[in-house]
């Protein structure tokens, strides 16, 4: 027996009543859908910034550690403490100016610099060049750092476990803490998200006061 | 590799050099064995960036002075937007030397030191500076 001919008519009842499910049921939604999607898309970019690829990786407030205190010079002979920066978020990256990893990562840090600073973020640079600023300063010009280079010494590496290998970079919260750690090159996405990770925890008002998150007036709980 | 055991460890190694035999008045040639760390790569001894810190022997004159030290062609890298010229793996270093003709004989010990400025792709290491000691005998 020749099946064939059933077997083309099978498929073209199964392709009607393919067809006339999309138009009963489908078609008439397909503007809603695409009016949800478009909304879903509009709320996602205008919900907090720059979130992308990397997740912010610091630790939970309870897991901090001190960031260990130290006075070092900068460019200009100036002395500088480490806790003159409390109730700003800093990024302190020990790096030397023969360090290629460290090179890649400097104009990402001008950036943040840029970006940042008026919301209370600061970049601290500490070189680890034993041919101390001889070396640094036409280094600082040429790579046009605008931000706050010091020199380092084995007394302030040991302070933060030795810091052998460079980059170093410690993430520190705006109560002196140290949030996160990176050894060696770290994602550009990942620095971004932890700064302004850090940064929404307690914003600073022009005053200078802390303000409080708004998760925490919510709950009642805010110091 | 955690990182502190990276950090703790010299990115190169050096054969111990085997003794050498030098004729006073004449020429001797140390060729000195390095492998750097698989993974690792140690800058050239003519880096292309000022920055940079190049791979150096030097040698302290006594009972042989250096007349030349040889480095071998480097490997060009580039490491993000660096270019760099480098050392991996196995490679020489020559150095020849020279007994002057009024030079003790006997036998002696020549030490040099060799710097070098170990990276990854990820993270660099501090300078370092080991000691060479090449067994000497003069005749």
């Amino acid at each position: 027996m020749n099946i064939g001919p059933i077997l083309r008519e099978l498929r073209r009842n199964d392709r009607q009543r393919i067809h006339w499910r999309f138009e009963v049921f489908v078609r008439p939604l397909k503007p809603a859908l695409l009016a949800t999607a478009a909304t879903l898309m509009f709320l996602f970019s205008c919900s907090r910034p720059a979130i992308t690829t990397a997740q912010a990786d610091t630790k939970p407030e309870a897991a901090r550690k001190p960031a260990p205190n130290f006075t070092l010079k900068d460019a200009s002979g100036t002395r500088v403490e480490l806790s003159s920066y409390h109730g700003k978020v800093v990024l302190l990256n020990f790096w030397a100016t023969w360090c290629g990893p460290c090179e890649m990562e400097i104009p990402w840090f001008v950036e943040f610099e840029q970006q940042f600073k008026s919301k209370g973020f600061e970049v601290v640079g500490v070189s680890m060049d034993d041919d101390g600023w001889p070396a640094v300063k036409p280094f600082i010009a040429a790579k046009k750092i605008n931000y706050r280079i010091l020199l380092g010494d084995d007394s302030v590496t040991q302070l933060y476990g030795g810091v052998d290998a460079l980059p170093t970079t410690f993430m520190i919260d705006r109560d002196g803490r140290i949030a996160a750690v990176h050894v060696g090159l770290a994602g550009k996405d990942e620095y971004s998200n932890e700064i302004q990770n850090l940064l929404a925890n307690g914003e600073t008002t022009d005053s200078g006061r802390r303000a409080r998150p708004v998760a925490s007036l919510l709950a009642g709980s805010a110091k | 590799m955690p990182v502190f055991l990276q950090a703790q460890q010299s990115k190169i190694t050096i054969t111990p050099p085997a003794p050498i035999a030098a004729k006073r008045g004449g020429t001797v040639t140390e060729t000195l064995k390095l492998e750097v760390l698989p993974g690792f790569h140690v800058n050239s001894d003519k880096p292309k960036d000022e920055f940079i810190i190049p791979l150096k022997l030097t040698w302290a004159d006594g009972l042989l002075l250096t007349k030349s030290v040889t480095y071998p062609k480097p490997e060009e890298i580039k490491v993000g937007s660096q270019d760099l010229t480098v050392f991996t793996g196995n490679f020489t270093i020559e150095t020849q030397f020279e007994a002057p003709p009024k030079a003790p004989t006997g036998s002696g010990i020549v030490t040099g030191k060799l710097r070098y400025q170990a990276c990854n792709n990820q993270m660099c290491f501090r300078p370092m500076t080991v000691d060479v000691r090449v067994p000497v005998v003069v005749e």
